[in-house]
């Protein structure tokens, strides 16, 4: 019995460490860009405070959003009926104005918190690390 | 008065001015807790005790302990609460928490006994947002000797700690807690601090939990350097009659060791870590209590006891693995979440003194590598527009 277990937890490890290989670390991915957004931003201790729990916030409500709209579409085009093609253009436009709504509400708490200047800068930092991304999934491909 | 509450709410609401998203009706993770279960094994040696004039101590003739544990935690609410500042984010945490331990006090001279202790309770973490935290933890329990039929014997682990983040890399803990972790009834204040970050280089005084020196080596690989107590507060069946001059069906036996280590973390995926700690065990000392020779004191540390021994410091090898379920909120940065899930790991689940070796944190990253590059990764962060 005390074998058995043995070797079945070995197996567990075995299998846990493939499934470690096979899998994409998307935390780690966030977790760098919050890293190489807040050096960007220098921040204080109190914009800190207020500053990352509102910027999650609003992150995750826009990866949701964008999950969202990008699952319904895995189905194809192609193979949907009227019925779904309508609702599918709803969730699609829909979501567009939800985006942007949630821009407003949340970069205008963002602007109360860093001032515009920053708010601005934290703009720029998504873009450069978006950018830098880009050019290493670029490099890893070349 | 439900009307002007309805309206109250009606106009909250619409201030979010975040309609379309709420029309969409899409999902999201509640809470900021994962789901975690620990599954914990420990042992130390068999130690011979060389005294023998006691009658005890030749009936015993040696100790050693082997000891398995099962602990969990869940979130089961967060309550989101609205601040007169909405750039204020302010919450409450609700957690279900569990415990299973099996632990198998080695004597040579007596047959084997398994003693159990086992438990579900309820912690509440208040995070005000600004620098404090609230943390409330009620942990009932039973003890039990089932080798051989006998009672339980029920108790309770309480704590309550106010915690303050005076910066990302400064924060003390001033609180009160009712452990039997150091072998008895005792009601300890609760002193904390720590220097240094939750996700970096830091070290943590806990008293009477820890002392922890932690050094993350990459983010899937932390070390630390520990000194911290182990034991409880358990019930032994009298079948033995190791309690020879009372006609008692079962007695408390108390044990408790300062464990001074090292550690190891692994997070082999999201979901799993394990960890291997080993070093001396010292102050190693146990106890039998009658429990009616304590009777007159019901909510004080009991005194009377019928046996003690200490023993020379000897090694100890901890090894456990650690699963975490569930998607959470994203709380990069927060520091008040990172220090309610630090909190919520050094006062574990059931009042055994293990440690998860904070799962919840995110390891600390500091270059984008080719390997974490993908666009599956990237997918949610980069809009269509964006190209």
């Amino acid at each position: 019995m005390k074998r058995q277990l043995k070797i079945f937890a070995l197996l567990f490890l075995l299998l846990q460490s493939f499934v470690f290989l096979a899998q994409k670390d998307k935390d780690k991915v966030e977790a760098l860009r919050v890293a190489f957004i807040g050096k960007k931003l220098e921040l204080t201790i109190n914009e800190t405070e207020k500053f990352w729990p509102i910027y999650n916030e609003y992150n995750d409500k826009i990866k949701a959003l964008r999950k969202t709209v990008r699952q319904s579409f895995k189905k194809g085009v192609d193979n949907m009926t009227d019925k779904e093609l309508e609702d599918l253009y709803q969730l699609e436009v829909k979501s567009k104005q939800a985006e942007a709504e949630l821009h407003k509400v949340y970069a205008d708490k963002i602007k109360a918190i860093l001032g515009t200047k920053k708010t601005l800068k934290l703009r720029v930092a998504e873009d450069e690390f978006k950018k830098e991304i880009i050019k290493t999934i670029q490099d890893k491909s070349d | 008065m439900l009307i002007i509450i309805g309206t109250y709410f009606f106009f909250a609401k619409n201030c979010n001015a975040q309609t379309t998203f709420d029309s969409l009706k899409i999902k999201q993770p509640k809470h900021f807790f994962n789901t975690v279960i620990v599954l914990d094994s420990y042992r130390k040696p068999n130690q011979s005790i060389t005294d023998t004039l006691d009658f005890l101590n030749k009936r015993l003739k040696s100790y050693g302990i082997k000891q398995y544990n099962i602990s969990f935690y869940t979130p089961i609410a967060t309550i989101n609460k609205p601040t007169s500042d909405s750039n204020v984010t302010k919450n409450t945490h609700i957690l279900l928490t569990g415990n299973f331990m099996a632990l198998q006090p080695v004597f040579g001279g007596i047959p084997q006994h398994t003693l159990i202790k086992a438990g579900i309770g309820i912690r509440a973490i208040f995070n005000s947002g600004k620098k404090g935290i609230w943390f409330i933890d009620a942990s009932p329990f039973i003890t039990k000797d089932v080798t051989y039929a006998s009672k339980g014997y029920y108790r309770m682990a309480n704590t309550i700690i106010y915690s303050y983040n005076k910066s990302e890399k400064f924060n003390f803990r001033i609180g009160i807690t009712k452990s039997f972790l150091w072998g008895n009834k005792n009601y300890w204040p609760f002193i904390g601090f720590r220097v240094g970050r939750l996700d970096n280089v830091n070290l943590s005084f806990q008293f009477p939990k820890n002392i922890t020196f932690n050094v993350p080596i990459n983010p899937n690989l932390k070390f630390s350097l520990y000194t911290r107590p182990q034991g409880g507060m358990f019930n032994f069946s009298n079948r033995d009659s190791l309690n020879y001059f009372r006609n008692d069906a079962t007695f408390h036996f108390t044990r408790y060791e300062v464990n001074t280590g090292l550690r190891f973390d692994v997070k082999l995926n999201t979901n799993f870590n394990f960890y291997v700690a080993a070093g001396l065990s010292t102050k190693n000392n146990i106890t039998f209590y009658s429990d009616k020779a304590n009777s007159s004191r019901p909510r004080l540390p009991y005194r009377k006891f019928f046996y003690e021994q200490n023993f020379a410091p000897t090694g100890f090898f901890n090894f456990g693995l650690v699963l975490k379920f569930g998607k959470t909120k994203s709380y990069f940065n927060n520091r008040n979440i990172y220090d309610a899930i630090d909190l919520n790991n050094i006062i574990d689940a059931g009042d055994g003194n293990t440690n998860n070796g904070g799962v919840q944190l995110p390891g600390k990253t500091k270059k984008i590598t080719k390997k974490d590059a993908n666009l599956s990764s990237i997918q949610d962060l980069i809009d269509a527009n964006d190209y």
